[in-house]
C-alpha cells in the first residue's frame, strides 16, 4: 500500500456493496427475467437483424475521480453509452445497421472480417475526394445517416468502428462488438463440436486506451497532434477496475453498462463439464498482452474463424499470456480445475500464519478452502461472500493496470469462482 | 570451518559497511545451495519439502553508462553500484540471523527456480523490509505466473489472498503438473514491484525425464511421447533460461527517493538479460572477477555448447514491452509457448523454425537449436533483441542491453552440464 492511492479500495468498496445488492436485487426480480445479467456479455439483438446506431457524445466516469469526454454509438435513439451496443446475430443473417450521425464530423462504420458490405445499398468501398483518401466508407454527414448490411457468414467475435477519421474517431470511442453465432448452435464458439462452451458463463472483454488529451482537446474543439499520443486510460467493456467488476447495468455508472467480471464455477465432469467463454477484442494502438490468473486459455479462433488447419487439423492452443492485437479477435475457452481439492479433511500441506502475521485481500475469504470462511481482520474490507474464490485478469504489460497516477487500475477484472452449488452464496 | 558459519560472520561484518552503503562484497550466489537445500528438506515434515527460501527486500545493481543524469546513477547508491531495486535474495538454508543479514541484499533477477513435475514442493518467502524506505511498509507475494488451477492461497495476488507482512514468513505450495518454463514475481503493487526486480524464472521438468515406454530416461521440455530422434522430440543437451526484463532509471530513482512515477510515461533505459546487460551478459556466473559491482547481478548469460549439442533456451519476459531476440545464423525450432508443447489436441505438430523470438510481457518461449559445427576454435553467435533500442544502455552509443553470445566449441570440448545456465 502506498500513500496517497486510497482511491481504489474506497471505490471498490462501493462497487463491491452495490454489487451485493444488485445480485441480490437481480436474484429478487429474477422471475420477471431481467434482460440484463449482473455479469456476463450482454447481447443487443433484433428479430429482423436490424439495429440503429447514433453516433453521439458523452461522458464516462472513471476511477481517479476523473470524467472524460467520449463519441460512443447509443442504440437507437437511446442514451448515450460507451461502448456502443454489442451485436449479436447468428450466422446467415441479413444484418443491417443504420448509422445516424449527430457529431460534428462525418462519421462511417466499417466491418472488419466481414465481406461484401453493402452502404446505402451498393458496394461500401473507400471514398475519395479527387486523389485524397477520406474515408474507409461512405460517411453520415453530420445529421445525416447510412444504412450498412451484410451477410453474417462465419461465426465469431468481431470489431465494428468508424472509418473515417479512425486515428481519432476511434481513440475518441466509435467502436463496439458484434458475435456471429453458429447457426442452430448458440453453444459453439464457430460450426465446429470442439468448441462447446457453457452458454451462461461467456464473456466480452473489448479492451481499449484513452489519451485524455486527445479527448479534451476535442471537447473543445481543438485540434490535436497525434504525434503526442499517449494513452493514460486502460479499459475492458469501458471501464478501468475497479469499475470493470461492477455489474452489468451498474446505477452509478450510467453510461458504462457493460461489467467484466467472470463468474463460473469448478469444473466438474459431471454438473459443469463446460468451459466458460471469453471474447477478447483489441482496440488500442499495441498489443494488450492479457493474463488471466488461475488457468491457461484455450485458443480456439482468432479475428472469427475457427483456428483449424485446411486438412482439419486442430490448430487451437493454450497461452497463459494473450497478446490481444490492434483489431485483433480472440475467442478463448477457459475452465478452472480444483486440482488438488484441498479442504478441511485434506487441507493444505501449509501452516496458515495467524491473521495478525498475514495481509488479507480486499476478497480473502479468511480460508484457502473453496466454500470455506475463516477470520478477517476487523475493519477490512471483507467483500468475500461465500468462500468463493478469485482470480485476477489483467494486462501484463504493467503501465497499463493504472489509471493517469492511480495504481492496481486500469485494465483488470476478477474471475469469480464459486463453491460447487449447492452453496451458501446470494 | 563450516562455509555457512563463514558465511554468517562475514555477514555479520558487513552489516556496519551495509548501513553505510558499501556492503556490496557479498555474493547472494552461494555456491553451497545444494547442500543448504538438501539441508532445508530434512526440516519439514508433512511431506512437502522446503525446496526453496526467498526474501523480499531491496538492495542495489550496477548498470554501466558513461554519462551521467539527475536519475542515473542514483546519488544515493553505493559505490560502485547505480540502481535501486526489490527483489528476492536467497536465503534457503540459512539461519534467522543469516536471513536478517541480507535485508538490502536483493539480486537481479530472483534465484532461478526449478522443479519436477508432480513433486509437491514448499517455497518460503520472509519479507525482510525495505532498508531504503523504512517509510514503505509494502507487503510481498511471490505469484507463479501461468501455475494451472492454482487456489488463491497459493497465487500471491494479494487482492484475492493473503501477502507478508514486514517481519514475517509464508509458505507456498506446488505441486506442478504441466512442465514447460513459467515465470515469478511479486504481485504487491504490481507494476512497481515488478518493474523494480522482484522477477525470476521458474522451470517444470517433465516426468518423461525419467523414461517412458520407447523414450530412454533424459533431459525433455515436455512430456512429448516420441523418441530423441523423431523430429519433434523436445530432447536437449544444455538448458540456459533467459529472462527479459527493462529499468526505467526514473522509476527506480524515485523509489529510491520517495517519489512516485507516471507509469504510463513509460520509457526504459536499460534492458537486461537475467539482470545484467551487455558486455555484463557474458561474463561468469557469481561475483566475476574484478567486478565486485556485480555481485547482486550473480547470473549470467552466456551460452556455450559444444557442437552438435541441442541447446534449449527458456525465455520469459518481465518487462512491460514486447520484445524480439534473434540468434543470428542458426535455426531455432520454437517448441514450446506459456509452458505448452506446441501440438494440436488431434496431435498436429505446431513447433516451427525461426530466427526470432518475438515475446510480449508475461509470456514464455521454449526454443531449441542444434549447435553448430565449428572449423576450428570457438565459434560465436550473437543473441541480441532485434528492436534495436534495446541494444543500447542508457541511450548511449555502442552494443549493450539485450545482447549475449552462444559460443559453440568442438565436439566433446566442454563437460556435461551440472546445472541449468552453466
Amino acid at each position: 500500500m502506498r500513500p496517497g492511492t486510497p482511491g481504489p479500495l474506497i471505490r471498490g468498496l462501493a462497487t463491491f456493496v452495490a454489487f451485493v445488492a444488485l445480485l441480490a436485487a437481480v436474484r429478487g426480480a429474477a422471475a420477471q427475467s431481467l434482460a440484463v445479467p449482473p455479469n456476463g456479455i450482454v447481447c443487443t439483438t433484433s428479430a429482423d437483424d436490424s439495429f440503429a446506431l447514433t453516433a453521439t457524445d458523452g461522458y464516462i466516469s472513471l476511477p481517479d475521480g476523473n470524467s472524460v469526454y467520449m463519441w460512443s454509438f447509443a442504440s437507437g435513439t437511446g442514451p448515450f453509452q460507451h461502448p456502443g451496443p454489442v451485436i449479436c446475430v447468428d450466422q446467415g443473417d441479413t444484418v443491417t445497421i443504420t448509422l445516424s450521425n449527430t457529431l460534428s464530423q462525418p462519421v462511417s462504420l466499417i466491418f472488419p472480417g466481414q465481406s461484401d458490405v453493402l452502404a446505402n445499398g451498393v458496394p461500401s468501398q473507400p471514398q475519395f475526394s479527387g486523389a485524397t483518401l477520406t474515408s474507409l466508407a461512405p460517411a453520415a454527414p453530420t445529421g445525416g445517416s447510412v444504412t450498412y448490411q451484410f451477410v453474417a457468414n462465419e461465426p465469431g467475435t468481431y470489431l465494428y468502428e468508424s472509418g473515417t477519421n479512425p486515428g481519432v474517431q476511434v481513440q475518441m470511442g466509435l467502436f463496439g462488438a458484434i458475435v456471429v453465432r453458429p447457426a442452430g448452435h448458440p453453444d459453439w464458439v464457430y460450426a465446429d463440436a470442439s468448441t462447446a462452451f457453457d452458454p451462461a458463463h461467456e464473456y466480452l472483454m473489448l479492451l481499449s486506451e484513452i489519451d485524455p488529451y486527445l479527448h479534451m482537446a476535442l471537447e473543445r474543439g481543438q485540434s490535436y497532434d497525434m504525434g503526442q499520443y499517449r494513452p493514460r486510460y486502460f479499459l475492458i467493456n469501458g471501464r478501468s477496475f475497479p469499475d470493470t467488476i461492477a455489474p452489468n447495468g451498474a446505477a452509478w455508472l450510467p453510461d458504462q453498462p457493460y461489467g467484466a467480471l467472470a463468474h463460473i464455477y469448478p469444473y466438474d465432469p459431471v454438473t459443469n463439464p463446460l468451459p466458460a467463454l471469453v471474447r477478447y477484442v483489441g482496440v488500442g494502438s499495441a498489443d494488450f498482452p492479457f493474463h488471466p490468473h488461475g488457468n491457461h486459455s484455450r485458443v480456439v479462433g482468432r479475428d472469427g474463424r475457427p483456428l483449424r488447419g485446411d486438412g482439419g487439423e486442430d490448430l487451437s492452443y493454450e497461452k497463459f499470456s494473450l497478446p490481444i492485437g490492434p483489431g485483433q479477435t480472440w475467442d478463448v475457452t477457459f475452465s478452472w480445475h480444483d486440482a488438488e481439492n484441498f479442504s478441511p479433511s485434506n487441507p493444505i500441506p501449509v501452516t496458515v500464519p495467524n491473521q495478525q502475521n498475514l495481509f488479507a485481500g480486499a476478497y480473502w475469504s479468511g480460508s484457502p478452502y473453496l466454500g470455506g470462511t475463516g477470520t478477517l481482520p476487523v475493519g477490512g474490507e471483507g467483500y468475500n461472500q461465500c468462500g468463493e474464490y478469485y482470480h485476477v485478469a489483467h494486462n501484463h504489460a504493467l503501465t497499463q493496470i493504472t489509471s493517469w497516477g492511480l495504481t492496481m487500475s486500469g485494465m483488470m477484472t476478477y474471475t469469480r469462482i464459486d463453491p460447487p452449488e449447492p452453496n451458501s452464496c446470494p | 570451518m563450516d562455509q555457512r558459519l563463514t558465511r554468517r560472520g562475514f555477514l555479520r561484518l558487513g552489516l556496519g559497511a551495509a548501513a553505510g552503503g558499501a556492503g556490496i562484497l557479498l555474493a547472494p550466489h552461494t555456491r553451497d545451495r545444494l547442500a543448504r537445500r538438501a539441508e532445508a528438506a530434512s526440516v519439514l515434515a508433512q511431506g512437502a519439502s522446503l525446496r526453496y527460501h526467498l526474501a523480499g527486500t531491496d538492495g542495489w545493481i550496477s548498470l554501466p553508462s558513461a554519462s551521467s543524469s539527475t536519475y542515473h546513477p542514483d546519488g544515493l547508491a553505493p559505490a560502485g553500484l547505480s540502481t535501486y531495486m526489490f527483489g528476492f535474495a536467497d536465503v534457503t538454508g540459512l539461519d534467522a540471523a543469516q536471513i536478517q543479514a541480507m535485508k538490502n541484499k536483493c539480486q537481479a533477477p530472483a534465484p532461478l527456480m526449478y522443479f519436477d513435475e508432480g513433486q509437491g514442493a514448499l517455497v518460503r518467502l520472509t519479507n525482510l523490509g525495505l532498508a531504503q524506505r523504512p517509510d514503505l511498509t509494502d507487503a510481498h507475494t511471490i505469484h507463479w505466473h501461468g501455475f494451472r488451477n492454482v487456489i488463491p492461497m497459493f497465487d500471491g495476488e494479494p487482492s484475492s489472498s493473503v501477502s507478508v507482512p514486514i517481519g514475517r514468513s509464508l509458505d507456498y505450495y506446488y505441486r506442478p503438473r504441466e512442465p514447460g518454463t513459467y515465470m515469478f514475481h511479486c504481485h504487491v503493487e504490481d507494476t512497481e514491484h515488478v518493474h523494480m526486480g522482484m522477477t525470476g524464472i521458474v522451470f517444470v521438468r517433465p516426468a518423461q525425464n525419467g523414461g517412458a515406454p520407447g523414450i530412454p530416461p533424459g533431459r525433455y521440455v515436455f512430456n512429448d511421447g516420441v523418441p530423441p530422434g523423431d523430429p519433434r522430440s523436445t530432447a536437449y543437451d544444455r538448458e540456459f533460461a533467459v529472462l527479459l526484463t527493462e529499468v526505467w532509471n526514473e522509476a527506480h530513482w524515485d523509489d529510491a527517493h520517495i517519489q512516485l512515477p507516471e507509469w504510463s510515461d513509460y520509457r526504459p533505459d536499460f534492458f537486461l538479460l537475467n539482470g545484467r546487460v551487455y558486455p555484463d551478459t557474458i561474463l561468469p556466473h557469481g561475483t566475476p572477477p574484478g567486478r565486485p559491482d556485480l555481485a547482486y547481478q550473480p547470473y549470467s548469460s552466456l551460452i556455450r555448447a559444444n557442437a552438435g549439442e541441442r541447446v534449449l533456451l527458456r525465455f520469459a519476459n518481465l518487462g512491460f514491452l514486447k520484445q524480439t531476440m534473434v540468434l543470428d545464423g542458426i535455426r531455432l525450432r520454437v517448441v514450446g509457448k506459456d509452458a505448452v508443447l506446441l501440438r494440436g489436441r488431434d496431435g498436429s505438430d505446431l513447433s516451427y523454425q525461426t530466427s526470432t523470438i518475438s515475446i510480449g510481457p508475461g509470456e514464455s518461449v521454449d526454443a531449441i537449436f542444434v549447435a553448430p559445427e565449428v572449423v576450428s576454435g570457438e565459434a560465436t553467435y550473437l543473441l541480441y533483441n532485434r528492436n534495436l533500442v534495446g541494444l543500447s544502455n542508457n541511450g548511449e552509443p555502442g552494443l549493450g542491453g539485450q545482447l549475449t553470445e552462444v559460443r559453440i566449441a568442438p565436439a566433446g570440448t566442454l563437460p556435461p552440464q551440472s546445472a541449468p545456465n552453466q
